[in-house]
């Protein structure tokens, strides 16, 4: 496999942009990433277009990459459609990542864009649950249940067995929505309290209102080409991708102690980037809600069972710890469009490690970091697709 | 009345059948699954799944009460997780007998299956399906409850 480089990312701000449609808003992210990249339509070989729910919402079921990319004036070349729930970019980065790494291609693009306000809330609620498996979501269960009860996170029982508090849970929302209010691209700008954060309304029993991602527009994009091509499109310092690995939720009977996918996931990265937990130094991951992030903790190896709440009182997650994650704002604060989500995080990363994040800048600037996406819901009691990439200056 | 998951529910076609749900269990294995699936996802055997009948009782794995519905749905409601005693452990909803209320369900309790409306919506009121309710809540007649 060759060495594979990430030359440009782009993406467009997250919100509610209910005028534009999802190629207006895929053609902010795309020419965002060619011009930071310095490579014109003509230089790209290949694409991958991810979208999750845009065909139930928008009523575009097929070719929406094809649509997408034709408005930016990309057309011709191969034009891959990526689909898999809130994993989809992150899974469209893949493909274009492995075009270049079995040099099939030298240059690939990489997009995930996704349009959520349609002025129509609860069909968007709708669309958003049949990203899970149907029998699921046919019978009302939605991505709050499933964090507040499901056999996998089970926050309800999290709070008994490791004594974790509303306020434990508020912890992530307020770290991240400091980080997020210092973004210029995220939905939702305000830095929050704890108080504010445990008194907001509740969603689903234990999770309140501002623990969850809410429903947003957006877009990001990424270029890759061979490691050994950077330098002749960009003077910009080329992000390696060091491991990028994807996997599917396994059947769980209720005896299964197997250990949790999101963390095999995690040690596959690690072992093909040859690096462990402890040498991150920035991590973007998906914190659709915000609890969620300090299961994650214990799951990436960034600490043990049930200390995720310490890493933020010790301000090692924070902006400036050791090992901050979400300098972006996270998914509940920077915004989740579905689809969008896993590139925004690697745009987030990249300038991080470029040094052009504005304000939110990590002072020591990361040489390792790490993306980690999921999403959507099986039957079989895990997640059905988890994605980790680790990146490197 | 339609079933929202025909495959997956015994209804009961008159008063010698009680309600149950359908799952597969392996041959080779012993494991049990629901909804039913045609190769065995522990011991990965295909063509050694039979149907059998499971469910008619269950154990309260972990609840929620949901303050937002989806369409079809009218908040607040119970989503629950239950352990079946031949292995399965499911995603379902609470009957209409049992309130909405805190605390009033604790994990750990016994569970009794019943048969009935999705919810009491226009989009759910005409599709039957499988919910649970305490075990220790009085029977009510089966033909209001099952109809």
């Amino acid at each position: 496999m060759r060495e594979v480089a990430i030359i440009g990312v782009g993406a467009h701000a997250t919100g509610q942009f209910t005028e534009k449609p999802l190629k207006e808003l895929g053609y902010t992210a795309i020419w965002g990433a060619l011009d930071d990249a310095g490579v014109k339509p003509a230089d790209i070989n290949v694409a991958y277009v991810g979208n999750s729910i845009g065909g139930l919402l928008t009523g575009q079921e097929g070719v929406r990459g094809q649509v997408v990319l034709q408005h930016s004036g990309i057309t011709g070349i191969p034009i891959v459609n990526v689909e898999n729930a809130c994993a989809s970019a992150a899974t469209a980065l893949r493909g274009a990542w492995l075009e270049v790494a079995s040099g099939a291609v030298d240059v690939a693009l990489a997009v995930g864009v996704e349009k959520m306000f349609i002025g129509d809330s609860a069909r968007t609620i709708g669309a958003l649950s049949a990203v899970s498996e149907l029998d699921l979501s046919q019978m009302g269960m939605q991505f709050t249940t499933s964090y507040a009860i499901h056999p996998k996170i089970n926050l309800k029982a999290r709070m008994k067995e490791y004594g974790w508090t509303l306020a434990d849970f508020a912890k992530p929302a307020v770290k991240n929505s400091f980080n997020g209010s210092l973004n210029p691209l995220a939905q939702h700008r305000r830095a929050l309290t704890i108080e504010q954060v445990v008194q907001s309304r509740i969603v689903v029993d234990p999770l309140t209102l501002y623990m969850c991602a809410s429903i947003s527009d957006g877009a990001a994009a990424a270029v890759v080409c061979s490691a050994d091509l950077a330098k002749k499109f960009t003077s910009k310092t080329p992000v390696r991708i060091a491991s990028c690995v994807l996997r599917s939720g396994v059947y769980r009977l209720p005896d299964d102690n197997r250990p949790d996918t999101a963390a095999t996931t995690a040690q596959a990265a690690y072992e093909v980037a040859g690096i462990g937990p402890e040498d991150l130094e920035a991590v973007e991951l998906h914190d659709a809600m915000a609890p969620a992030e300090l299961m994650l903790y214990e799951r990436l190896g960034l600490c043990g069972p049930g200390e995720g709440p310490k890493l933020i009182d010790d301000g090692i997650t924070m902006l400036q710890g050791r090992v901050p994650v979400n300098p972006s704002g996270g998914l509940c604060s920077r915004g989740h469009p579905v689809g969008a989500t896993g590139l925004l995080q690697i745009a987030e990363l990249v300038w991080q490690m470029r040094g052009e994040a504005g304000e939110r800048q990590i002072d020591k600037r990361p040489k390792v970091a790490m993306a980690q996406n999921q999403g959507g819901l099986l039957l079989g009691q895990d997640s059905a697709v988890y994605s980790c990439t680790i990146l490197k200056t | 009345m339609n079933v929202l998951h025909p495959e997956s529910i015994l209804v009961p076609a008159d008063g010698t059948q009680t309600p149950c749900l359908l799952g597969s269990r392996c041959d080779n294995c012993a494991s049990v699954v629901f909804p039913q699936m045609p190769v065995c996802p522990a011991c990965l055997a295909n063509g050694a799944m039979q149907m059998v009948e499971i469910g008619r009782t269950a154990r309260l794995f972990s609840h929620t009460i949901a303050r937002f519905a989806p369409k079809g749905f009218k908040a607040p409601f119970f989503q629950i997780f239950v352990d079946l005693p031949e292995g399965p452990r499911i995603f379902s909803l609470v009957g209409a007998e049992c309130p909405i209320e805190p605390g009033v369900l604790e994990d750990g309790m016994d569970m009794r299956l019943v048969l009935e409306p999705l919810a009491d919506t226009p989009e759910s009121k005409d599709l039957l399906t499988y919910k649970y309710v305490p075990a220790a809540s009085p029977e009510k007649s089966g033909k209001a409850r099952h109809a």
